[in-house]
């Protein structure tokens, strides 16, 4: 031990000489121990033993050193030093020694390196030091005051008063010994405190502000080298070796100190570290309960339970932080919960699409939050440390992390929320309208997932607009098919249903992918056509895509409508030419016109004159074999023999249900057949039309004939002539009366009816033909046909008096097509009667000519040919003026009727607007007699 | 001492001297042979430093002109 003491003291003594004659001389002197004299001037052996003994004091002081040893934490620090200074590649050299330096193990080597370390920087801190102060006292007035803080001289007078007190301190203490205490550097803990402490109450004199310093100004100082500490680091760092009056490290530590103080505040207010919080965030972000951040299920969100101790900022910071994990548990419970749902085929094709759509996004946010918790790992420096980019996370840098996806996250649970209990199109729909926004950013990742969810949306239109398909097995396409009969296939077999209709596909275009679709899956179904097909892929060409799948996206809305119009217009096209030129379209209308509408006059002229007997009879008895004989017959006799044998087939002979008591004329009418695929234009509500317009010719013609065969018996001829001049007077004037009176009423009524009739035919009929004509001309699809063809049907319906609105115009004409019958009748029985009068005049001539009738009832038959004979002339004459009489008081009772109903009827022409009637009442009144005859009346008559 | 050791410490030290000169210490070999035995004694590195800093700082006014001025003692501080 004494050696050991001995050797130290040695060396202590050499290093002092040293010290003292190097800094002089560069020669180095020999180590004679206690020869300090040798070969200096200047140092004085007083000077040489004051060293020394101060030398000791100095090592005795400290005995512990204040940084814990650990060599290569010292390293570091010294290479981080030498970078900050810029001298890197100075760094990296000392690296390589180092590296060396402490591979060199077993005798000879240096054991403590870290001592050795850092005796050297400590050295080379110093050494700038003094570098800096020497500089600055010898050119004091160079450097600004201010620019170093204004406090140079201060720091000076610092450095001189320490150097006094340490020196007074040495001059109190020299009288003790000095042996004592060069012996005992192990030594006397009490001596040694002593010492230390005087030191350390010397520090900390000077410290709390002597020299009539105030605490403020003490704070200045401190702050003042703080800030001269920065400006010296910058300043170095630019190559200035110790320009202005900097240090690193001040002589006291005070900075260290107050560093120390506050890591140990921030220790206590803490309970939990901050590199524990922003792993617990980052947990809490992947919705995972931390350590300390848990869900809280009152608040609903993710908190520091109010038990942990933080700073209250942290507490807030934590929250904002975790509102990310609320979102990101939104998110994802949505997505796991669809998952499960989707073996029960819940959710759909939309629907998955999102899920898969939202997954992405998620896992680049998992890339995202793992690199943040690589970066978690490495330690937060204190602010003592200096200022590094490291990969360090605090709650700040996380902040500033989460910015960008707390708003995509955001965005996600937002349309979450909007799709919760939405399905296919209109889940599409929601979303889109979400994507409506300014920001390029949230834009771009709209339409990103924009893209996915609507695929299969655009998959399911491609399919339907180029083949007819629909594959929709979760009800998410807006086209819903139902399963109906081949005739209601175009009308009722798809419809659009609005409510799963995206917003970004308008409404018109989702009526022609509607019609594009029904056309094919008409043509397959009805027409047995497969050139659609053709049409289909040259349509798909056309419009730059091909047949194949996903090759339509969102966003290019373009593309899908052109795509569309494209394939409507051919098909559509080909749908049209199939219909006219396969099945006839236009040849089929133009029959059920000239059969059913009654346009093939000469036809129905003949049919009328055969089944007219016929129909006569009750309507149980007339079988309808029979008349389809009849019909067969007068199409053959007719130009309708040479139409197309097609046509014929599909003229039939309808019998109406019908009650007892109704005649033939009520039950009779033709039908047309249109097979598929044109009855779904000739639907059973068209042809049910058809039918009452036809019933309601056929009665027109049925009274026009019967006046035309009224005509038949009524005109003059040699028959009647021939018996008025064998009549007496009294009846002949009667007779002619009659007669006259017969034939005016008959002209009025034939008039009427022959008016109507032209007008009907050709004001109503031909004209709404024409006009249907030229709309088949320009229709483009079978949806315009229909329309065209319910125009047509409709104006027909309303102009000849049979709509809704001109019901009482209607009864009005029915009930003068009555009073035409009946007259018909009492013409007949007029004329049936003179006949017989005249016969009967002629037969007995030579036996008396009592030939009279009496006709009181309608159906008398003659009465028998005895009570005749037993009369003579003036029984027949006077027969002859009752029965005149008689038919003539019905005639007046017809005409009568017939003029007031009729007169009813005229006048309500011009009243009616829902129909423009001034044609026929122009050919009906042309001569203005009625509503001359009506304003002398002054009444208006009733229907 | 074997030439191994002596290799060793050779070596040992010239890294040293290295670093040192790195770091700008201002010391030369010898006296840089001292201090490292004086460590490896169990001195306090910090205690050694600041000899070395007294001590310099010590030399240093006696060369310049105003040393003097400043080696005569101010007044000193009382001490309780």
């Amino acid at each position: 031990m004494e050696d050991d003491d001995q050797k130290v003291l040695d060396l202590i003594k050499e290093l002092v000489h040293r010290l003292l004659y190097t800094s002089q001389h560069p020669i180095p002197s020999p180590s004679a121990s206690s020869n300090p004299n040798s070969s200096s001037s200047s140092p004085t052996t007083h000077q040489y033993q004051q060293a020394l003994r101060y030398a000791l004091r100095i090592l005795s002081s400290r005995m512990t050193p204040s940084i814990a040893p650990d060599d290569a934490a010292m390293a570091e620090s010294i290479k981080r030093r030498l970078a900050t200074q810029g001298k890197s590649s100075e760094a990296l050299t000392f690296t390589d020694l180092y590296s060396k330096f402490s591979s060199k193990t077993g005798p000879g080597s240096v054991k403590n390196k870290w001592g050795v370390l850092y005796l050297l920087k400590t050295i080379s801190d110093d050494r700038k030091l003094l570098k800096n102060q020497s500089i600055s006292r010898v050119s004091n007035g160079f450097f600004d005051p201010a620019s170093v803080g204004g406090l140079p001289a201060l720091f000076d007078s610092e450095l001189s008063d320490r150097v006094s007190v340490v020196n007074e301190h040495y001059k109190n203490l020299s009288d003790l010994d000095d042996k004592h205490f060069s012996h005992n550097l192990g030594g006397s803990s009490d001596n040694l405190k002593k010492l230390r402490g005087l030191n350390s109450f010397g520090k900390v004199e000077k410290k709390w502000g002597d020299c009539g310093f105030n605490e403020n100004f003490e704070k200045l100082r401190v702050s003042g080298e703080g800030s001269r500490g920065f400006k010296g680091r910058e300043n170095v760092g630019k190559g200035w070796s110790g320009g202005v009056l900097m240090v690193s490290k001040d002589p006291e530590n005070i900075r260290h100190l107050a560093y120390k103080e506050f890591a140990a505040l921030l220790r206590e207010e803490n309970e939990v570290s901050e590199e524990a919080l922003v792993r617990d965030v980052l947990y809490a972000c992947q919705g995972i309960d931390g350590n300390y951040v848990k869900f809280d299920e009152k608040a609903d969100g993710y908190m520091l339970p109010e038990l942990v101790k933080v700073s209250r900022a942290t507490h807030v910071m934590v929250r904002k932080l975790c509102e990310l994990g609320w979102l990101f548990r939104k998110v994802k419970g949505y997505i796991s919960e669809s998952m499960e749902r989707f073996p029960a085929e819940d959710v759909g094709t939309v629907g998955q699409a999102f899920c898969a759509a939202l997954q992405d996004e998620l896992s680049e946010y998992y890339k995202l939050l793992a690199v943040l918790e690589g970066q978690a790992m490495n330690p937060i420096p204190l602010v003592s440390e200096s200022v590094t980019s490291g990969n360090y996370l605090s709650l700040r840098r996380l902040s500033v992390w989460f910015a960008e996806p707390m708003v995509k996250m955001r965005l996600m649970a937002v349309l979450v929320d909007s799709c919760k209990t939405l399905k296919g199109g209109a889940m599409a729909g929601a979303i889109h309208m979400q994507a409506q926004h300014g920001d390029p950013l949230v834009k771009q990742f709209m339409k990103r997932l924009l893209r996915r969810v609507c695929s299969p949306l655009f998959e399911m239109v491609r399919s339907w607009v180029l083949e007819g398909e629909l594959e929709d097995i979760f009800a998410e396409f807006f086209v819903l098919s139902q399963p109906v009969k081949a005739e209601s296939l175009w009308r009722e077999g798809y419809s659009l249903h609005s409510a799963m209709l995206p917003s970004f596909i308008s409404s018109s275009l989702a009526q022609r992918i509607l019609r594009t679709g029904k056309s094919i899956n008409f043509l397959r179904v009805c027409c047995e056509d497969r050139g659609w097909a053709d049409a289909a892929a040259e349509a798909a060409n056309a419009a730059g895509t091909t047949t194949g799948r996903g090759n339509l996206g969102y966003g290019e809305t373009d593309a899908l409508e052109s795509l569309v119009a494209e394939a409507a217009k051919r098909i559509d096209k080909h749908l049209l030419d199939v219909m006219y030129n396969r099945y006839k379209f236009k040849e089929h209308c133009l029959a059920i016109k000239r059969y059913l509408l009654l346009g093939q006059g000469d036809f129905v002229q003949y049919l009328m004159d055969i089944v007219g007997p016929e129909l006569s009879e009750p309507a149980n008895t007339i079988s309808s074999f029979k008349l389809a004989g009849l019909l067969e017959s007068a199409i053959r006799s007719s130009n309708a023999q040479y139409d197309d044998p097609d046509v014929l087939d599909r003229l039939r002979v309808k019998m109406m249900p019908h009650n007892t008591g109704d005649r033939g004329w009520d039950v009779f009418s033709l039908e047309y057949d249109a097979r598929v695929p044109l009855n779904t234009v000739f639907t059973e509500s068209v042809m049910a039309r058809y039918l009452r317009i036809f019933n309601f010719l056929w009665k027109l013609r049925r009274v026009e004939h019967a006046l035309i065969g009224a005509w038949k018996t009524m005109k003059p001829n040699c028959v009647t002539s021939r018996f008025l001049d064998k009549l007496p007077n009294a009846v002949k004037l009667q007779l002619v009366l009659t007669s006259r009176r017969c034939q005016v009423l008959w002209d009025e009524m034939n008039h009427f009816v022959a008016n109507l009739q032209y007008y009907i035919m050709f004001e109503v009929l031909e004209i709404s033909w024409s006009n249907f004509l030229k709309e088949m001309e320009i229709a483009k699809d079978l949806d315009d046909l229909l329309l065209a063809h319910e125009k047509y049907l409709c104006s027909i319906v309303e102009k000849s008096l049979l709509g809704e609105r001109s019901q009482t115009l209607n009864t009005t004409l029915f009930v003068l097509f009555d009073l035409i019958l009946r007259f018909r009748s009492h013409a007949d029985r007029l004329y049936e009667g003179i006949h017989e009068l005249q016969s009967r005049s002629t037969e007995t001539s030579l036996s008396s000519r009592d030939k009279t009738k009496s006709r009181a009832n309608k159906n008398d038959k003659l009465s028998e040919p005895g009570l005749w004979l037993g009369e003579g002339r003036k029984a027949l004459t006077q027969r002859a003026g009752e029965f005149l009489r008689n038919i003539g008081k019905d005639l007046d009772a017809i005409a009568n009727e017939y003029t007031s109903v009729f007169d009813g009827f005229i006048s309500q022409l011009p009243v009616q607007q829902h129909i423009d009637l001034k044609f026929l009442m122009f050919r009906l009144d042309f001569t203005e007699f009625y509503s001359h005859l009506q304003s002398k009346t002054g009444a208006k008559l009733l229907p | 001492m074997d030439p191994e050791a002596a290799r060793t410490a050779r070596e040992s030290l010239d890294l040293v001297f290295h670093m040192s000169n790195i770091l700008e210490t201002g010391l030369d070999r010898h006296t840089l042979s001292i201090l490292i035995a004086l460590c490896e004694m169990g001195l306090n590195p910090e205690a050694l430093a600041a000899v070395v800093k007294e001590l310099r700082w010590e030399a240093i006014p006696s060369l310049s002109s105003s040393a003097s001025s400043l080696s005569a003692t101010p007044p000193a501080p009382s001490i309780p």
